[in-house]
């Protein structure tokens, strides 16, 4: 008897709305470049509010990318799941006619980790400026943190397993990994990812409490993960969905397979409990790889958490090195995010596009505004390192205790 | 603001409350067709009816919020109206 060919998960197909490009191939332009997007945080609301520089989708409309009705009855982070997730099945060529005589074989999976707050806000505002009668109900449903998945289901008439994944941040991850697993276990494709809007005022106070928040006014020094500068991380909005898919189903229809999935495992240390962390995340990252078949030297490059808190940057670093060995001292580390900044659960999701973008372009984006690295790791910086990329390692932690590692590889590594 | 609300103010509060745009004339021609294919669900009928009780002054009948079609909903919304007036 022959076992069956086993079902991989691919990614065919990537969409991006981040603060440095509000498209795929902006976003990597700028990423690959190092250019920066942090500036001053802009929203209506926040100007007297300490957080003084975030990472803002500036060029992002909503009306010119949803219809009218998302616009009315869903948030902001939900529009940039509507979007991305538009980019992503555009990218992997998946459309109505592919999809449309089995509904159910398409599912949805989102993490998010603030929900709504800027609808929330609106309402609330209402709620206690004009009385309850003027709250609109649409509210019971968009500030919810599930939102996205709903409405990415909604609009395209995915019927197929739907879930969310509340994890914290490291939940952008976790969100990818439900997708290879449903994959693997029957269901064709998965639209997959995490977007977040935390920049309304309501929002950015709620974050205030994170001693890990960077109050820094000046965009060039305020998040400078893994120097002696380092003062916390700088919040972002935007995010990115994926298209998952069964390996030889989308060959066999004639899609480009961008990556696969490899392996994940995610473990818990508590919150801001740094120095656990890197237990933790390294005990994540053994179990990941092993998921993956993979050894430590294979991997060609790691997206790095950079939280930019000193005693998380060095419990990464340590990490790194307790799980890869020797190969850790060596393999080339980045976190282009210090130029867009961390979007929660949508910072593991942008890493992990930009790692596959990475890879199909045998080339390491730059970390920027990090110059003096004080720990010891091959940290890219100042612009990108040419090359040969089969297999990159992401990793994400979360303010709450999460940590999570996830194995990509390149898509030609899967052919036969 | 007339004392019967007109398909003109329904075409506008779908719009505001729901984002869904259907020109007034549309509406007219459609009076029968079920919001659901209006594009409006449930929420957005509550949404209407909480905003009509607002302009209004006036709480509109439980069954509004249930109506299928604008025919029915603007028969249950005004005949509130009326009763009220």
């Amino acid at each position: 008897m022959t076992e069956p060919h086993p079902r991989r998960a691919a990614v065919t197909g990537i969409g991006v709305v981040a603060p440095n490009g509000a498209s795929t191939e902006s976003f990597w332009k700028s990423t690959q470049e190092g250019l920066s997007a942090l500036g001053p945080v802009t929203r209506e609301g926040c100007e007297h509010l300490p957080l003084r520089v975030a990472g803002e989708v500036r060029a992002f409309e909503p009306s010119a990318a949803v219809e009218e009705r998302y616009v009315v009855q869903t948030d902001r982070f939900t529009h940039f799941a509507l979007a991305a997730t538009d980019l992503a099945l555009e990218d992997a060529r998946l459309g109505q006619a592919d999809t449309g005589d089995a509904p159910y074989s398409v599912g949805v999976v989102t993490a998010a980790g603030s929900g709504g707050g800027e609808f929330g806000q609106r309402e609330l505002q209402r709620l206690w400026g004009k009385g309850s009668r003027f709250v609109g109900p649409y509210q019971s449903i968009a500030w919810f943190y599930a939102a996205s998945t709903g409405q990415v289901s909604i609009r395209r008439g995915f019927k197929g397993p739907c879930s969310v994944v509340a994890s914290d941040e490291a939940g952008g991850l976790d969100a990818l990994a439900h997708a290879a697993r449903a994959v693997r276990r029957g269901t064709d494709v998965i639209v997959a990812g995490a977007t977040e809007a935390p920049l309304a005022p309501y929002s950015v106070v709620c974050q205030l409490g994170y001693e890990e928040l960077s109050t820094c006014e000046d965009p060039e020094r305020a998040y400078r993960p893994f120097t002696d500068g380092a003062c916390g991380f700088v919040p972002a909005e935007g995010g990115a969905m994926f298209v998952v898919e069964e390996e030889s189903v989308a060959r066999e229809r004639g899609a480009r397979v961008r990556a696969t999935l490899a392996g994940h495992a995610a473990t818990f240390t508590g919150a801001s409990r740094w120095e656990q962390s890197r237990e933790g995340l390294a005990e994540a990252v053994r179990a990941a790889l092993a998921d993956a078949g993979c050894a430590p030297e294979e991997i060609d490059v790691v997206f790095a958490d950079a939280l930019g808190v000193p005693a998380a940057d060095r419990a990464e670093a340590l990490a790194i090195t307790d799980a890869l060995g020797a190969h850790g001292g060596r393999v080339p580390v980045t976190a282009p995010k210090t130029g867009f900044g961390r979007g929660y659960c949508a910072a593991p999701v942008l890493d992990s596009a930009a790692a596959v973008l990475a890879m199909e372009h045998g080339l390491i984006p730059p970390t920027p505004h990090v110059f003096d690295v004080c720990h010891d790791l091959d940290l890219v910086t100042g612009r990108a390192r040419p090359a040969e990329l089969r297999t990159a390692l992401v990793l994400s932690r979360g303010l709450m205790g999460s940590n999570s590692a996830l194995v990509l590889r390149h898509g030609a590594a899967g052919a036969s | 603001m007339s004392d019967r609300i007109t398909v003109e103010e329904l075409a506008e509060l779908m719009k505001k409350s729901a984002g869904v745009t259907v020109a007034s004339d549309d509406l007219q021609r459609q009076y029968d067709i079920g919001f659901d294919a209006l594009g409006i669900d449930s929420l957005g009928l509550l949404g209407i009816v909480g905003e009509l009780e607002n302009r209004y002054g006036t709480p509109m009948p439980p069954d509004a919020e249930r109506s299928k079609t604008p025919r029915q909903f603007l028969d249950q919304v005004n005949s509130a109206l009326l009763a009220g007036a």
